[in-house]
Parts: structure tokens; sequence; C-alpha cells
């Protein structure tokens, strides 16, 4: 790595000093002259029909400007990144707790809320869907006319069952995980203002502007050119505000109204109204020869994603995709289920599917290295998948392989070389057992195969000689934008505070797919390389007019460009940038944009499967649990992750420390509940994600890699993995402090305490 | 809503304000002073986002009417440095990497001031104890916690 001047140090986030501050402007701090309050009515059933809905007293209120409902959608009301399924405003039928309704805009916020209560919507409750495996069965009342079932994803290679003839153990069990929230701290929030030439601008924070664009066009019935939509900065995201969320209503509001309309969630309406983590039944059937080689396994899947499509499908596949592990494994028999249900609605989330299945096959070789007495770290090297093997379900992995570089990163980790020095039962106070647990995973990067998967970049020249580079990926919170900065100062030769950088701008930026899939740093970064050469060409050759010199004689370097062997004879970027300005009267723009690569074969009936390149990761967790309350304490965690070449080191630890965490509160606490379709958990008091006081004492981030030479500066991507293998680290060590197997997540203190007393 | 009279110095600056009797402080700060740094994660008291230095004391905003804030002292992430000078604790957060999507962070740093305003040399368990009322989901809370150690290291290097 040393050949890099920028790649892999510390850069603070290029945003940090406006965010440190309280400088910078999220969607929910702007306000308009003008600007009116929007409130969303929602559905008081999981399940119903709309027999009537009536606006008129709400229109009467005083201080109301607009009131819209199904009729006030000019084109198609419905929305979805795979199907659009899911009403801007329902006509006819509500399907989940959340479903909007109606909506108004008034002159403040008190009186939208008023109206969105005078909002009178009769219905006639139907019988409600609440078990995805129930669900399936041909007389389950339907949540979609189509049915209940909205993908089901089937892989078979070999034959599992002479397979499981020949194993000599086969551990078969069956997994539940919950609900996740994302918990971005700001919620769903924005501003919608209809501009004088006729353009929408729609400022709320997403994942991806051009799809919003996209998909706005087609509800509001409007010419995409003729909507702007800004979606940086954003307070976290998470995969929650990849899918549309307030932004079709917010541009009907102002449609209508023609003033700026703003709506801000409340924490309660934020939980209730979108996406969750996809709660997942598991069953897995391992078979296992006695020297812990691999020999089938069995999955079945039931994926809950509530009562609209959006990405669950793709979930699923990921699911699928993932289950087996990074290990080699010639008989697979996995079989998908994605169902609606009236339990709100799922759909991304970091890891995207992934988490679950990881929960489930890593408890299952930690339960077969216990079994069969083998160091967990040997089981899953004598498995693991390395450079040419052929994935579970069939593709050959011709890209970066981490398998081994984590494993044996592991045993570097103190935690790994301490573990058997662990008190495994507290001197003082007994009743405190300790143990030490271990999981390791891997995570597609990309959207996978038969989706479209670029990057894009545009790169101006600045009049500084500086660069301003323009990615529509969104920076929320994963330092993306920090990496475009130091990838650009990498390949124009000048200093990372020389490039300003700009995201998610459908005007300003150009399109590189969603902010999805750990595809940021990948794609955005190649693109910018891309843009970057072209830029260094013209650059060049200016350089080499300017100095009378032919452009191979030159060198850049630090803003500079050199005579080869006449170190004084130089011109800087900013005279060139004036130069041209002279000249021409403007200064050059480039763009880049790549194809994602791909894999040797598609999955039959399994879109967007197989992956291409993948990041690795292990986990580990020092945990303590106290046997009289089932509580479990997180002392310590460490990872060893394979993301590629670490870009940014401080912001690697970053990503890799808030991923710990939040892997650490789905393991341990997080569970939206909702019970007959009716959410019970609706706010922090209630749904609790880790604080400061629960997060462990340290946790150690280990980078390594297996080179991949496609990448920018051969990174691949961390944001997902970071987080996946977490939870079932956690709840091996349970099992190694205690004794008790974890079979669902979170494993709460009840579960825990029920268990110990079994 | 009726609207009262109340005045009271935010960022050592005095106003004499007209408000609807049911607003919060967070309200008014974000709505009629247009001092978005302090942000709404919840309304109710349970993320810590809207922290704010409350006559002496950090409090949330969002649990503050805004009657009750007549005659109050307030200082807000705005008062507490800006670009051009920022305060040691903005410095630590930026150097230490404490920030991803910034949400928390005014919140977190005015947190952070209070505690080290009554304790200058806090120990971790004493950092995670001012904090604990500040929730943030994207750090995991680890350069926080540098961030703030460092803080201290840079506060009383000063005096």
């Amino acid at each position: 790595m040393g050949e890099y001047k920028y790649i892999g140090k510390s850069v603070p986030r290029v945003d940090a000093a406006e965010k440190a501050t309280g400088h910078i402007k999220y969607m929910s701090d702007l306000s308009f002259p003008n600007m009116l309050w929007g409130k969303i009515v929602r559905s008081k059933y999981p399940h119903a029909k709309i027999l009537k809905i009536d606006t008129s007293k709400a229109e009467a209120l005083p201080g109301v400007v607009a009131v819209v409902t199904w009729k006030d959608v000019p084109g198609l009301n419905g929305f979805g990144i795979v199907v659009p399924d899911q009403p801007v405003l329902c006509e006819d039928k509500v399907r989940y707790i959340g479903d909007a309704v109606a909506a108004v805009a008034a002159e403040t916020k008190e009186i939208a809320e008023k109206a969105a209560n005078l909002v009178e919507v009769e219905y006639e409750p139907l019988p409600l869907v609440d078990d995805p495996i129930k669900a399936i069965s041909e007389d389950a009342p339907k949540v979609h006319e189509g049915g209940n079932v909205h993908l089901h994803t089937k892989i078979v290679r070999g034959d599992v069952e002479k397979a499981f003839e020949e194993a000599d153990l086969i551990v078969e069990h069956t997994y539940y995980t919950g609900r996740q929230e994302h918990a971005f701290l700001e919620t769903e929030s924005g501003v919608a203002k209809l501009e004088e030439d006729g353009t929408l601008s729609v400022y709320a924070g997403s994942q991806y502007p051009q799809r919003d664009q996209m998909q706005l066009s087609r509800c509001l019935a409007l010419n995409p050119r003729k909507i702007h939509v800004v979606s940086y900065p954003v307070g976290g995201a998470f995969g929650g505000k990849d899918e549309l969320t307030i932004q079709p209503i917010l541009g009907l509001l102002a449609l209508k109204t023609k003033r700026p309309v703003k709506i801000v969630l409340s924490r309660e309406e934020s939980i209730i109204s979108y996406w969750k983590r996809h709660p997942m039944i598991m069953k897995y059937k391992t078979g296992v020869k006695k020297d812990g080689t691999l020999v089938a396994n069995k999955v079945e899947i039931y994926a809950d994603t509530g009562a609209y499509a959006s990405l669950g499908g793709p979930v699923l596949n990921l699911a699928v995709e993932h289950a087996c592990g990074p290990y080699k494994l010639d008989n697979v028999y996995i079989d998908g289920y994605c169902v609606y249900t009236n339990n709100g609605v799922a759909g991304a989330f970091r890891g995207f599917g992934v988490p679950q299945v990881t929960f489930a096959m890593e408890t299952q070789m930690d339960i077969i290295a216990e079994k069969l007495g083998i160091d967990p770290i040997e089981l899953r090297k004598k498995n693991a998948l390395r450079r040419g093997d052929v994935s579970p379900i069939g593709n050959k992995l011709t890209t970066s392989v981490g398998t081994v570089a984590v494993l044996e990163g592991v045993k570097e980790t103190d935690l790994w070389k301490n573990k058997d020095k662990i008190e495994k039962v507290d001197k003082e106070r007994p009743w405190i057992k300790r143990g030490f647990g271990f999981a390791l995973t891997y995570q597609g990067t990309g959207l996978g195969i038969g989706l479209p998967d670029y990057g894009g970049a545009v790169l101006r020249f600045r009049e500084d000689g500086g660069f301003i580079v323009g990615v529509g990926i969104v920076d929320y919170g994963q330092g993306t934008g920090t990496s475009y900065a130091q990838i650009v100062a990498e390949a124009m030769k000048c200093p990372v505070n020389k490039v300003s950088v700009i995201l998610g701008d459908t005007d300003l930026t150009a399109d590189s797919g969603p902010t999805s899939a750990s595809r940021g740093v990948y794609t955005g970064g190649r693109a910018a390389i891309i843009a970057s050469k072209r830029m260094m060409k013209i650059l060049k050759e200016k350089a080499a007019e300017l100095l009378s010199v032919s452009p191979e004689d030159l060198e850049a370097e630090g803003g500079y460009f050199y005579v080869k062997n006449q170190p004084d004879v130089s011109i800087s970027y900013d005279k060139i940038a004036m130069e041209f300005l002279k000249t021409s009267g403007h200064l050059p723009q480039t763009e880049g944009y790549f194809l994602m690569p791909i894999a040797d074969i598609k999955i039959k009936d399994a879109f967007g499967l197989p992956h291409h390149i993948f990041a690795y990761s292990g986990h580990l967790a020092l945990v303590e649990v106290n046997t009289l309350t089932g509580q479990t304490k997180v002392l310590e965690g460490a990872e060893v992750v394979d993301g590629g070449i670490v870009v940014n080191r401080q912001g690697f630890e970053a990503q890799v420390e808030g991923g710990y965490v939040m892997g650490m509160g789905y393991g341990l606490m997080e569970d939206v509940k909702i019970e007959k379709g009716i959410f019970k958990t609706v706010n922090f008091s209630t749904y609790i994600i880790p604080t400061v006081k629960d997060a462990p004492k340290r946790i150690q981030t280990v980078p390594v890699h297996d080179p991949e030479e496609t990448g920018p500066y051969q990174a691949k991507g961390i944001a997902e993995t970071v987080m996946v293998a977490t939870a079932p680290a956690i709840t091996n060590a349970i099992h190694s402090a205690t004794g008790i197997r974890i079979f669902k997540i979170p494993a709460t203190s009840e579960l825990i305490y029920n268990l110990l007393k079994e | 809503m009726k609207e009262i009279e109340i005045s009271l110095t935010v960022n050592n600056k005095p106003y004499k304000l007209s408000v609807p009797a049911n607003i919060t402080l967070l309200d008014v700060l974000r709505e009629k002073l247009k001092l978005t740094g302090t942000k709404e994660g919840c309304g109710k008291g349970e993320c810590g986002a809207c922290t704010v230095m409350f006559n002496g004391r950090s409090a949330n905003s969002c649990l503050i009417l805004a009657p009750q804030a007549d005659g109050a002292e307030v200082i807000t992430i705005e008062g507490l440095g800006n670009l051009e000078n920022m305060h040691p604790i903005q410095e630590a957060f930026v150097e230490e990497g404490a920030i991803q999507c910034g949400f928390c962070t005014p919140g977190m740093e005015m947190s952070s001031f209070y505690l080290l305003t009554k304790n200058p040399n806090p120990t971790e368990e004493e950092i995670r104890e001012g904090i604990s009322g500040n929730l943030c989901r994207c750090t995991g809370y680890m350069k926080i916690i540098k961030a703030i150690e460092k803080a201290s290291q840079k506060l009383n290097e000063k005096h």
C-alpha cells in the first residue's frame, strides 16, 4: 500500500466540520417562505376494505389549504422498486396499519394534525394475515389478489438426501429472527416545492435520487426532467430510505397547493409506516462428515415481507444465496418464500437478508464444531470457499475470496489469543458466566446479475486548481463521500482538501445506481477514476502546451505538473485553470461510467443471483451472562474484515464499530413487536437500541485483504458485512458461557432466563 | 392556540418572543429562531438529539415547554462554536471521526459540554454515564468516547 499517497490514510470526513457545528442543513431543517405543513392520514386497521373517504370536515377547517386522496394521484397510484404494488394513497383497501389513505396541507403543523383527524374513513375490517407460514396455504385470506407468495426461489444442487445418508452427523434446527428497525435518528422528512419554471423540487433524504425521480415521475405524471431530487444530507438510512417514503405525498401536496410543503414524521409514525428488516423462519438440516467436511445443507426460508413488495424479493434471494455461508457445499436444497402479511412493511436493511441466514448457518457451524470436537476456526477453514471454487449455488468464484485471510486474521486478534484465559465463572459473583464466540460471513457487493448495476461520476475542474466530483450515491454516514475525495486526490495527484464532493442530487451528480449493497465505494470510486483519467489527460496536454514539452515528459504530484528530470520546471493546477479560463472561458469537465463486472453464470429462476464480488468478515464476542436475570453484556468485540483495500482507515473503523453495535442490538435486544397487525413498540422507550452503556468496552478492528484487482485501488465494500455476523458471534458466546443454545434472536433477558430455567 | 410573551437568552443574545403556549423550546429554537443545529429525533426525551444547555444544565429541549423557558439562559450547538471558530469538543469530534450521519452529533456534543463543565477529567465510565441519554445509530460510540477524552485534554491544556 506504500505506493498510495491518500488511499488507506485516516482522513476526517469531508462534511465533519459542518456536522460538528450544526451548520449543515438536513432536509428536516429546510424552510421556505409561505411553506405549509403536511400530515398523512394512515389506516386504522391492518387489513380492511375502504368503504368511504370523506374529507369535507377537514377541508372546512380554517387554515387547511388542501386535502388529497387517491383521486388526486395524476399518474400511477403505486410505487415500489421492483413491483409498484404500494398505493401512494389507498383507494379501496388498506393492507397494514401504516397505509396512507389521505394527506393534508395546512398553514401550521397543529392545524395539519387537527385536519388529519377530521378526515373520515369508513372501513370494513378483513381477516388478518399475520403468520407467514399459514399465509402460504391456499385457503388463507389474501393480502393481494395474486396470492400471498410474493416470491418463491428454490435452488437445488447435487442430491441432499443421498448426501445425508452418507453424513456422520446431521444437525437440524429451526431459527427465528426479529423485525429490526433501522432507527436512523432523522425520521423520514422533507420539503417539496414547485419552482417558477414548473419544476418540482423534492428535498428528502434518500438513497438513490435518480430512482426517486423515476418513481415520482410515474406517480405524478411529470416529465422526470421536471423533477429535481436532492437526497443528501441524510440523518441515517441503513437501507430504510432506499424505497420511496413520504416523497410522492409531498409531491402531490406541493402540486395541488402550489406552495412549499414540509412533512416531518414523528418517531411513532416512522416506526409504524415504513420498512423493517424481514423477520425470517429458517429450517436448517446440515450433514457433515466426522472430519468436519460439510456434505449437505437443506434450508427452508420464510420471509415476512409485510403488506407490500418493495425489495422483499431481492432480500429473499440474498438470503437464499448466502444461506450456506462461505463454505464449499455440493449438495444443497434451498427453498425460500417471501410472503405478504399485514405485519407492517419490510424492505431493505443493511445486510439485506444475510444477517438472518448467517445467524442460522453460523449457529449450525458452532454446533457442528462442538459435537465433532473441532476448533471453530479449523472447521471453517476446512470448508471455506477459496478463489476458483464453486459456490453452494453453483457459480465459480473468480474474484477476491477473503475467507482464509479473515480466519488467519482472527487468530491474531486479542480476543482469540486470550480466549482460553477467560475467567469462565466470576469468582466474586458466581452467577456471572463468561464465554467467547465466533462467526464468519460474507456479503455480495453490488446488485447481482441481470440488474442494471453501474457507476457514474462527473468531475469538474475548479478555478483554484481543485476538483468537484459529483456522484449520485448518497453518504448517509458511511463515509463514501470522503472516500471519493481520497480516490480523486489519488488519481488527480492533488491534496484531499482540494477535492469537493457533491452527492445525491439529480441535477448535479451522475447516476451511479442505488446507495445499497455495499456498492458505493466500488461503483462511484471506479467511475471517479475513469473521469479522473480523462481529466488528467486534458490537464496534462494543457500543461505540456504551456511548458512547451511533450505530455509524456510530465509527471503530476501535489497539484503540480513537473518535467521529469527537471523538477524546477513546473506548473500548478491553479495556473492551468487560469489558462483555460483565459483561452476558452470555461473549465474542463469529464465523466466516467462503467458497468459492474458480473459472474460467469446466471442462477436459474433466481433473479439477481449470483453476485460476483464479495466482502468477508469474522466477528468475535466476549460476553457475560447474568444467570439470575438472563441479561447478556458484550464485554469486548472484534472484527476481521476483508472489504478489499481500505480507502479511509478512520472511516473503516467507524463502520466496523457501528456495524458491530448495530449487530449486537439485532442479536440481543431489537424486535418491533406487532400483535394482530398492531405495532406495540413505536418509540425508543419500548423499542430499545444500544446506548453507550450497552456498547462493549472495546471493539478491535482488523482489516485484511485478498486483493480485488477490479476495485478502485483494489477496494470492495464493507458497509453491510460488518454488522452481519455479530449476532451469531454473540449467541455462540452465550452458549459457551451457559451451555444454552439460542435459536431465536433477539436473545433477550427473558428468553435466556427461560432457557436457563428449563 | 393562545400566544404568550417570553423572554430568553440564547447563545448570549436576548430574545423577546410571542409564541403559542403549547410549543416546546425545541420548536422555539428551530422554527422561531431558525437555529436548526438542535435536532428532533423522537420528540419524547428518549434520544437526546435535542440536547441544549438550559440554565447551566443539559436538557432535552423537546421536553421543555416554551413558557417554562421564559427567563432562561440557553446555549445551543451554534453557541458552542462555529465553522470559523470551533469549540475544542467540536474539533475533537471531527479529528477522532466521531461523526457519521451527524444527526446525533449536536446533542452528543452538548451533553459532552455539560459533562466536561462539571467534570474536566472524566473516567471512561463517567463519559459513558454523561452521554447515556444520547442515542447514536452509526458509530457504535467508540469514537465518541475517544473524542470526549481528547476534548477533555484539549480543554485542560487551554486552561
